[in-house]
């Protein structure tokens, strides 16, 4: 029997929602089966890392805390790679966010005000727009390509980060410990559930997702993203500018990839240290993509993949399953997503293979 | 006398399906040795099918061919051109960043040094008096230059059948005598040619015999010499012609776009630079500009358009306002439509569904837009109004303009800038791909508009279209336009000269240059 | 400066700039093809990891190289089943080999961290591979030849050989390749394949030429600067060398700098090693100031190609 694919007169819908879902549903077949092929517990694996997260309530605050900046750097992304535009930097910009909120935090260290948190925000955003800044107008101006100095920029942003907290913003009271001081109240986010772990990143994430909905689908501007990035040619000749459109889409996935930074700082981590990029920036991309580029879409992907990420934890202290298992569960995700791309705009058809014919 | 000799090919109950058309049925039909054979039909009509099965691109569902009386077996153009099938196509298949002698090592399958193979092109170019310099790199080359790489490609390999598939749409008349010469020299040398067109003129005057296909089918064998291009037009067509009714007594009011001295410098590598152009256009008045592909067109569309900007902003004045350096969406508020050449990914995004389609440029004279948010229900109505007032065939207005038949596509794109009523319509190659009847109705929508009063501007390389169709013409060759010309008094002779970039000559001059005047050459189809 | 310090350094430079190279040649040919394949970084770490395992277990440095040559193709061809069977994006699935090479390479590198390993050093005689003169021309491991040979190897396919020329072709119009009669999905597999394997060995250089160690993400963006070397180079062998070269120079100037101290200390670490992603910025902005040289890209490069469904 041969299959072979024939195109559809309309990519299918049903199929562009489908196929994330099957793409998580096959990761954790594969992944059992490839897990316990190398000489681990693969049934386990996949129990652990995508059920456990779910079943046991005391993880659903790790979700919530790890959904939040996966989310609200998703978002951004997913505007930027509608516009056509490959931030693939977030963790850098994630990065600088943190650290002008940081500056913002030391700035304010003995003073206190409702103003210091929505300042440390503003610092936030402004830094992961400031740091797109430089892709972004080599990109209009050079058309030099983002991809290659976002990313570059992340390793710059790394090492900018240890030059602060290796030096000028060391702690004096950390007993050479790489880390500056310790946010004050007014500098932390507020938990929103008493006794809970989960502070204000949860519902902002959440907002954030609902705000980018509305822009994407209801206003002109949304439109012109889309369309930008799906026609440049198209765009021009409807008098959308894709300058402006390209500095747009990084500033908005800059700037969010900077909130969460700030968000993470004012939050989980309470300080900056060495261990500040936790990787969200990358994952982020898997996000995007697994929430096929729409808000709503990006906000469940979030969750899944904050499972995987609170999931390989348990993994690695319940049946010692090394925590990279879980980069390559995520890898898996999107290869097995992107090859579900092909189903939205062609069908399987079966091939009555006639004799001295050879399918093509 | 021929009777024992198998004719070199031949095609019997040939028949291809295609989801949802039948693109050939029961085709059958034989090209003798030394014959030019020509397939006549209209763009659909499944010329290019048939063609891609004899060439080994394609296997037909049913029905068999036979060369030189043996079945036919090419499964791939590989093994075609083994059997001496040769093959120029309508778009070439050429490779713009390397050499000729590249491009042309390339189809050839034999592992002939780079040397060996120079001296057989020199060879060929010789025997047919042809001029190719073979070390050129294939962008700094004209079309004319670039379907000889496509023909020395294929006399390298000694064909004993040739296929030129729409060889001539984008020559210049000059070009296409040329062109003939060389074919009627390999014909006579034994070499059959499978000639496929819809110029009528061109048939008649260099073909032995013409399968007419019409939907499909083959509706007619017939001698093109003993046809006239009426008749054959009409056997290719099914129905008699309509003509446009032009309304001669239209007039002519204020000029609603002025354009002073527009120059341009290459948009990129493969562009065209505009010259100095000039002219004006009134009330009333369908202006057309004729011309070879690639002489400037789209970057006149686009400078008109607002997609490239005027160097001053009085270079282009619309309605007696300057616009030159205005944005598309600013020019379109102020009475100017455009619509390029290019369907898909240019004057519509084929993801799109058309009511978004619509939006993509009737959003300010509609309102499809208030403060920044889309009206959907507004835009849906928009595209529900193009759809039923230019027949187009949709789902809906959920349909994505992908899903669109081309023709389907040209009409609503057409309906969508029509519906807008600007003052000034420029619109290029507005039915390329169309058939007949969406033809005759997308042309007789543009006369009507201009009965009503808007300025309109014709950009294509169908002349027949343009003398059909306008009042005023113009030739563009090489980023310059030449000067207008009342359609009533022009010759074909003349555009032919400025199409082939003769400029300066008079009507009068220009006849005593030893072209050929083709008889019947504006026979609208 | 005396000679011999110069030597040591140009050494240096010269070893430094041998994976960057290998991983670069690799995707030159890649994206002569037509496609554009941004998981090197993937590739090399799974070459690195492959080829220390083996080299490790082994003994044998030639094996260590193979393994990782032949894993780097194997890897590579994930993304060319995505990317040219399945018309998958080309850019996403890019970034989805890296992820999941930075995945393999954490997983399987963790058992290695902190056993050593041999350097693959020259083969010739001590007398030569050590003279503190002659070790500029013999000093070198077998895989600083190797990478000479592979450029001017790709140099020779691309401009002297049919082969070179239909995968030139099929970089420059995908359509008119595949009407001609070419399989144009067939050849892009050949090259992907074959880039994977150039990155697989250039990921393998890490332990076996540069620090004869397992840590986890020690290409550190190499691959990356892999991908606007080739940029910079407008996909020219010979003008890679170059490009190879001038961030082996960074690294070694940053190396010794660093050792020497003194006036140098005022500048930052962080600084130092923020120099090859910012020389990469750099070298990307000096390449679009310069326009023409963009001519020379594949004119279908990244587009998918569908002719084959």
């Amino acid at each position: 029997m041969q299959f072979r694919f024939e195109k559809r007169a309309e990519p299918s819908r049903i199929m562009l929602y489908a196929t994330p879902v099957a793409a998580v549903l096959l990761t954790m077949v594969l992944g059992a089966i490839i897990f316990t092929i190398i000489g681990y517990d693969g049934i386990g694996a996949v129990r652990e890392i995508f059920f456990t997260p779910l079943t046991n309530s005391l993880k659903w605050q790790d979700l919530a805390v790890k959904a939040a900046p996966l989310i609200i750097i998703g978002v951004g992304l997913s505007i930027g790679y509608r516009a056509n535009v490959w931030n693939i930097g977030a963790e850098g910009q994630y990065i600088i966010g943190g650290l002008a909120a940081t500056g913002v935090a030391l700035l304010t260290q003995n003073m206190s005000g409702w103003w210091i948190l929505p300042l440390m925000g503003i610092a936030g955003i402004a830094g992961g727009a400031a740091y797109v800044a430089v892709p972004a107008f080599l990109r209009v101006r050079l058309k030099v390509n983002e991809i290659l100095t976002t990313l570059m920029l992340t390793y710059v942003a790394v090492n900018i980060l240890n030059y602060l907290v290796f030096g000028p913003w060391k702690s004096p009271t950390s007993f050479g410990q790489p880390q500056t001081v310790a946010f004050n109240e007014s500098q932390s986010l507020p938990y929103i559930i008493e006794g809970t772990i989960v502070q204000a990143g949860a519902p902002i994430a959440i907002i954030v997702a609902l705000v980018a909905w509305f822009v994407m689908s209801r206003t002109i501007f949304g439109f012109q993203i889309n369309t930008v990035g799906s026609a440049p040619k198209a765009a021009a000749y409807a008098g959308f500018s894709a300058n402006k459109t390209i500095l747009l889409a990084l500033f908005i996935s800059g700037g969010l990839a900077g909130l969460a930074g700030m968000l993470e700082a004012a939050g989980p981590f309470g300080r900056m240290v060495p261990q500040f990029p936790s990787n969200y920036g990358f994952t982020a991309i898997i996000v995007a993509f697994l929430g096929r580029l729409h808000p709503i879409g990006v906000l469940f992907a979030g969750i899944v993949l904050a499972i995987t990420f609170v999931g390989g934890e348990v993994a690695q202290t319940t049946i010692a399953l090394p925590n990279a298992a879980v980069g390559i569960f995520q890898a898996m995700m999107l290869f097995l997503l992107l090859a579900g791309d092909i189903l939205i705009r062609y069908r399987v058809v079966r091939v009555v293979v006639a004799k001295g014919r050879e399918a093509t | 006398m021929q009777n024992e000799v198998p004719p070199r090919l031949e095609m019997t109950g040939i028949t291809k399906q295609f989801p949802g058309v039948l693109a050939n049925d029961d085709v059958s039909f034989a090209i003798k040795r030394g014959e030019i054979h020509a397939l006549l039909g209209e763009n659909g009509a499944g010329k290019s099918t048939l063609v891609k099965m004899i060439y080994g691109i394609m296997r037909p569902d049913a029905g068999e061919m036979f060369w030189d009386g043996a079945p036919l077996k090419a499964r791939n153009p590989k093994e075609a051109r083994r059997l001496g099938i040769g093959m120029v196509f309508q778009h070439f298949s050429l490779f713009e960043a390397l050499t000729v002698l590249e491009n042309i090592a390339l189809g050839m399958d034999g592992g002939l040094s780079s040397r060996a193979l120079e001296a057989r092109v020199r060879e060929v170019l010789k025997a047919y008096k042809l001029t190719l310099d073979p070390h050129r790199v294939v962008s700094t080359l004209s079309v004319g230059e670039r379907q000889r790489i496509e023909i020395v490609r294929a006399l390298l390999l000694n064909p004993k059948l040739l296929i030129m598939d729409e060889p001539t749409s984008v020559l210049t008349p000059q070009e296409v005598t040329q062109l003939f010469k060389t074919l009627r020299q390999l014909a006579s040398e034994g070499c059959s040619i499978l000639y496929i067109s819809h110029k009528l003129n061109e048939i008649k005057e260099l073909c032995d015999t013409a399968t007419i296909l019409r939907g499909g089918k083959v509706v007619d064998e017939c001698d093109p010499s003993k046809e006239t291009s009426k008749s054959m037009a009409e056997k290719m067509i099914g129905g008699d012609l309509k003509a446009v009714a032009k309304g001669a007594e239209r007039q002519f009011g204020e000029v609603q776009l002025a354009v002073r001295g527009l120059s341009l410098g290459r948009g990129h590598d493969f562009g065209t630079a505009l010259k100095d152009i000039s002219f004006s256009v009134h009330s009333g008045e369908i202006f057309g500009i004729a011309g070879v592909a690639g002489n400037g067109q789209n970057e006149l569309l686009a400078a008109l358009s607002g997609e490239q900007h005027a160097k001053a902003d009085g270079v282009i004045e619309l309605c007696g306002k300057p616009v030159g350096t205005s944005e598309p969406s600013t020019r379109r508020k102020a009475g100017l439509c455009a619509v390029p050449e290019e369907r898909h990914g240019h004057a519509a995004v084929p993801d799109y569904s058309l009511a978004n389609n619509g939006i993509l440029t009737a959003r300010h004279r509609r309102e499809l837009v208030r403060s920044g948010l889309i009206k959907h229900s507004a835009s849906h109505d928009f595209a529900d109004e193009i759809i039923a007032e230019f027949g187009v065939m949709a789902t809906g207005s959920k349909a994505t303009a992908g899903s669109l038949s081309g023709g389907n596509l040209q009409k609503f794109i057409m309906g969508r800038e029509i519906l807008q009523t600007p003052e000034v319509l420029v619109i290029s190659q507005p039915t390329w791909g169309v058939d007949a009847g969406a033809a005759a109705f997308i042309h007789q929508a543009l006369v009507d508009m201009a009965q009503a009063g808007s300025a309109i501007v014709i950009i294509s390389q169908d002349l027949d279209e343009l003398l059909a169709l306008s009042d005023t013409l113009s030739v563009i060759n090489e980023g310059v336009l030449s000067a207008p010309m009342d359609v009533e008094n022009a010759s074909i002779e003349e555009i032919g000269l400025l199409m082939g970039g003769v400029h300066g000559e008079t009507a009068d001059s220009a006849k005593t240059l030893p072209t050929k005047p083709e008889a019947e050459h504006a026979v609208q189809v | 400066m005396s000679t011999t310090l110069l030597i040591a350094m140009l050494i240096t430079m010269i070893g430094a700039s041998t994976p960057i190279l290998l991983a670069a040649l690799g995707e030159l040919v890649v994206e002569k093809s037509g496609v554009l394949n941004l998981g090197i970084e993937g590739m090399m770490l799974t070459g690195a990891v492959v080829g220390f395992a083996v080299a490790y277990t082994t003994g044998s440095p030639w094996l260590g190289i193979g393994m990782a040559a032949l894993v780097g193709a194997a890897v590579s061809m994930i993304f060319a089943f995505l990317t040219l069977s399945l018309s998958a994006n080309q850019v996403a699935t890019g970034l989805a080999l890296t992820i999941f090479g930075t995945g393999f390479s954490a997983l399987f590198g963790s058992e290695y961290t902190g056993k050593p390993l041999e350097l693959f050093k020259s083969v010739f005689p001590a007398g030569l591979a050590e003279d503190p003169y002659l070790r500029l021309i013999f000093g070198h491991s077998p895989l600083v030849y190797f990478s000479f040979f592979m450029v001017f190897a790709v140099w020779w396919f691309l401009s002297r050989t049919r082969a070179g020329l239909i995968l030139r072709a099929v970089g420059e119009n995908d359509i008119s390749a595949h009407s001609i009669g070419y399989s144009v999905i067939r050849i892009r597999y050949g090259a992907v394949a074959f880039g994977g394997a150039m990155a697989g060995i250039g990921g393998a250089c890490f332990p076996l030429l540069l620090t004869p160690q397992w840590v986890e993400g020690l290409t550190a963006g190499r691959g990356w600067i892999a991908l606007a070397l080739v940029v910079f180079a407008a996909w020219r062998p010979l003008r890679l060398l170059a490009g190879a070269y001038l961030f082996g120079l960074i690294a070694t100037v940053e190396l010794y700098t660093q050792a020497a101290g003194g006036v140098f200390r005022i500048i930052p670490t962080e600084l130092w090693a923020s120099l090859p992603y910012l020389a990469t910025i750099g070298v990307l902005v000096l390449i679009s100031l310069g326009r023409s040289t963009n001519a020379n890209a594949p004119a279908c490069l990244g587009k998918p190609f569908e002719a084959g469904h």
